[in-house]
């Protein structure tokens, strides 16, 4: 809704000051030119072997994309979450749990692959759905409802694999999961691109289409932008929360069947942390943690300037410990450059 | 906003699109000849420069961090070898991450300590297929698509710190076990090695309690313990940093002369189990190799002799008691 109002002026603004409008422009894709420079610096910095750079061969860059395709996603999510100004400390948490619930209902359970897909997909809605409920109707803070669902989903994947990390075995046996399940960790094009990249790429556009046209979409960013406003101009600002919470909830469950195809296994711890890399690709794609402010292309773009900064790091064999010391600072960097972008 | 974003979609997406076709087929290049499991085919002898990954599960723990020291360490002894360690912070996908990356790097060795055997196996898999030697430390993965597993065993060493229990205690005792990480494989295996180990010796664990590896959590589930079964007799801790937070607990409540505590791990170093032991906060510990110094052994013969190594090399334990505690610490770091 304020993009309606601001438009017009930055039309004026394009032929007075052409200047002016470039800086702006730099900040609308601040997260694409991080993402680019980035990229740059490690097409410089890699290893070459044989005459060829091993940083661009295909097969790493895909590498990077499989790699944070879970983040990713959850990022995706992450993003709405932080659009209506809230935060989800859950993901990382539901993520185990659903990984835990995929293998635990194929392996122990003997369901279907789509059944137990669609159930583990249903449990991270509703659970979403809870957490925006707990947030919106009965006004606890997101910060809090979200780190004590982060509790609950994990006591919960304990509990439901029995504390142990549920192996995933292939065939057609009792206890044993659906071959296709198996296609999550496979790769397709002649064994070249991972299948949990493509869902990556499909959710991101998805989302990318979503929040550009749809009137829900222009809600979000109204409540984010101001709440109060937003609820007497007739946003269900209530149902508006819920269902964003619901969402971010849904797409860390499909993160966690990802999770559980590539990796064979469902674990109870697995998705630790992953909460904070969400957090920063969100922030790094420029979208404000105060909320009404920013994209899912950033995102997308954030979380791909932290897949190639590991990559990076990790092809010039810099030490670990340096390794959180770089990331770290080019997180603080990104953030720092949102503070200097112009208010319009 | 939104009349741009169509911009920003198809860069995006071009993005996409030049990542991968910027590409090399430059995986094709490496190892390709050599046959799967067939080790020596690497081997370029002593004359050979030999690039080794070394895919740690978590160096934040100190048992880990020991076995990159020995690795280290030993490496330093043959100039052929660079060996380069990635850290993969208790996460299997960052772990799975790793060893890709090793393999767009074109290492000559692989040595891995998953973080979880399962998760792991089909990339150190993939690893063996395209001929690179392959050695498993410490925890396994599935299937035989690895060279060697060097590692001590967790149920071995559980059931020897259950014996031990009941040699402390001829006449039975009741006791509290503080366990690992809910969910590890270690953790486990010493439960269940340490239950049979006790058998037949009326010991009696009156408490479970998971600790999680950590000497805070120790300590605080040692505090409850105490708090509702005053009677115990001993601590069985899984690993040496909860047996100090347990012995913590332990001299809060004034029971540290009466209860004892008994760890595993034995790590020599300042802060590590043999030193507890020695100082008499641990009635005793049982050392778990880190396989660090055997791994490198192994790579030699692998590389630079152009031999084969035995599939599997089970590390033996040593029980540290106050008696040779001193002994084992200088030995360890001689």
């Amino acid at each position: 809704m304020t993009d309606l109002q601001t438009e017009p002026n930055e039309r004026l603004e394009t032929k007075t000051s052409t200047a002016t409008s470039i800086v702006s422009m730099l900040f609308r894709f601040q997260s694409l030119f991080g993402l680019v420079a980035v990229f740059i610096v490690a097409v410089l910095l890699s290893p070459v072997r044989d005459g060829a750079n091993i940083f661009v061969s295909s097969d790493n860059l895909f590498n990077v994309v499989r790699a944070v395709s879970e983040i990713g996603i959850i990022a995706v999510g992450m993003t709405f979450v932080i659009l209506i100004g809230g935060i989800d400390l859950s993901v990382g948490a539901v993520l185990g749990l659903a990984a835990v619930g995929s293998a635990v209902l194929m392996v122990n359970d003997d369901f279907g692959m789509w059944p137990a897909i669609l159930i583990v997909l249903a449990a991270g809605l509703v659970f979403g759905l809870l957490q925006g409920i707990a947030s919106a109707v009965f006004g606890i803070q997101a910060f809090i409802v979200t780190l004590a669902g982060l509790q609950i989903a994990r006591g919960i994947a304990r509990i439901w694999s029995g504390g142990q990390g549920v192996a995933i075995a292939y065939g057609d046996g009792p206890g044993e999961a659906p071959v296709s399940f198996s296609l999550l960790g496979e790769r397709t094009f002649n064994g070249l691109v991972p299948i949990p990249a493509i869902i990556f790429v499909v959710i991101a556009v998805l989302a990318i289409l979503f929040l550009r046209t749809s009137a829900f979409a222009r809600h979000v960013f109204a409540i984010g932008g101001n709440e109060k406003a937003a609820r007497l101009s007739g946003v269900p600002v209530t149902r508006v929360k819920v269902i964003v919470f619901g969402l971010c909830g849904l797409l860390s469950a499909l993160a966690g069947v990802i999770h559980a195809g590539q990796l064979n296994q469902g674990g109870p711890n697995d998705g630790s942390g992953y909460e904070l890399d969400a957090i920063a690709a969100v922030v790094i794609g420029g979208t404000s943690l105060s909320g009404g402010r920013g994209s899912v292309v950033g995102t997308v773009a954030g979380a791909l300037l932290l897949g190639v900064l590991n990559n990076i790091l990790a092809l010039r064999n810099v030490d670990p410990n340096v390794q959180l010391l770089v990331k770290g600072l080019v997180i603080v960097a990104a953030a720092g450059l949102q503070r200097l972008r112009p208010a319009s | 906003m939104p009349r741009r974003l169509p911009i920003a979609v198809a860069l995006a997406a071009t993005a996409a699109l030049a990542l991968s076709a910027c590409g090399t087929t430059h995986e094709n290049s490496g190892q390709g000849g050599s046959s799967a499991g067939q080790a020596p085919a690497n081997c370029k002898g002593p004359s050979g420069h030999y690039l080794i990954g070394m895919s740690q599960a978590n160096n934040a723990e100190p048992y880990r961090e020991q076995m990159n020291k020995d690795i280290q360490n030993a490496a330093k002894a043959i100039p052929q070898f660079e060996v380069k360690i990635s850290d993969a912070a208790a996460d299997d996908s960052k772990q799975v991450s790793d060893v890709e990356n090793f393999l767009t790097q074109q290492i000559d060795l692989l040595i891995i300590s998953p973080n979880e055997a399962t998760p792991l196996t089909a990339v150190v898999k993939k690893a063996y297929d395209k001929g690179i030697p392959v050695l498993v430390l410490d925890r396994k993965v599935d299937g035989d698509a690895y060279t060697e597993f060097i590692g001590g065993d967790n149920v071995d060493i559980g059931r020897q710190a259950g014996e031990h229990m009941k040699k402390l205690f001829p006449n039975g005792a009741k006791i509290a076990e503080i366990r690992g990480l809910a969910g590890s494989t270690p953790a486990k295996e010493r439960q269940d090695g340490f239950a049979k180990g006790i058998e037949g010796g009326n010991i009696d664990i009156v408490a479970t309690v998971d600790g999680d590896w950590l000497r805070d959590k120790g300590q605080a589930q040692a505090e409850a313990v105490i708090q509702a079964h005053p009677e115990i007799q001993a601590i069985y801790s899984q690993n040496d940093p909860m047996g100090e937070g347990a012995y913590l607990a332990l001299k809060a409540a004034g029971k540290e002369k009466t209860v004892k505590v008994t760890g595993i791990d034995g790590l020599p170093i300042p802060s590590g189990g043999i030193k507890s032991v020695e100082q008499g906060r641990l009635a005793a510990t049982f050392v778990y190799p880190t396989g660090g110094k055997e791994a490198i052994a192994a790579a030699k013969t692998l590389l630079i002799d152009c031999k084969t190594v035995p599939k599997t090399q089970t590390l033996p334990t040593q029980l540290v008691t106050k008696d040779n505690a001193a002994d084992v610490y200088a030995k360890a770091n001689s």
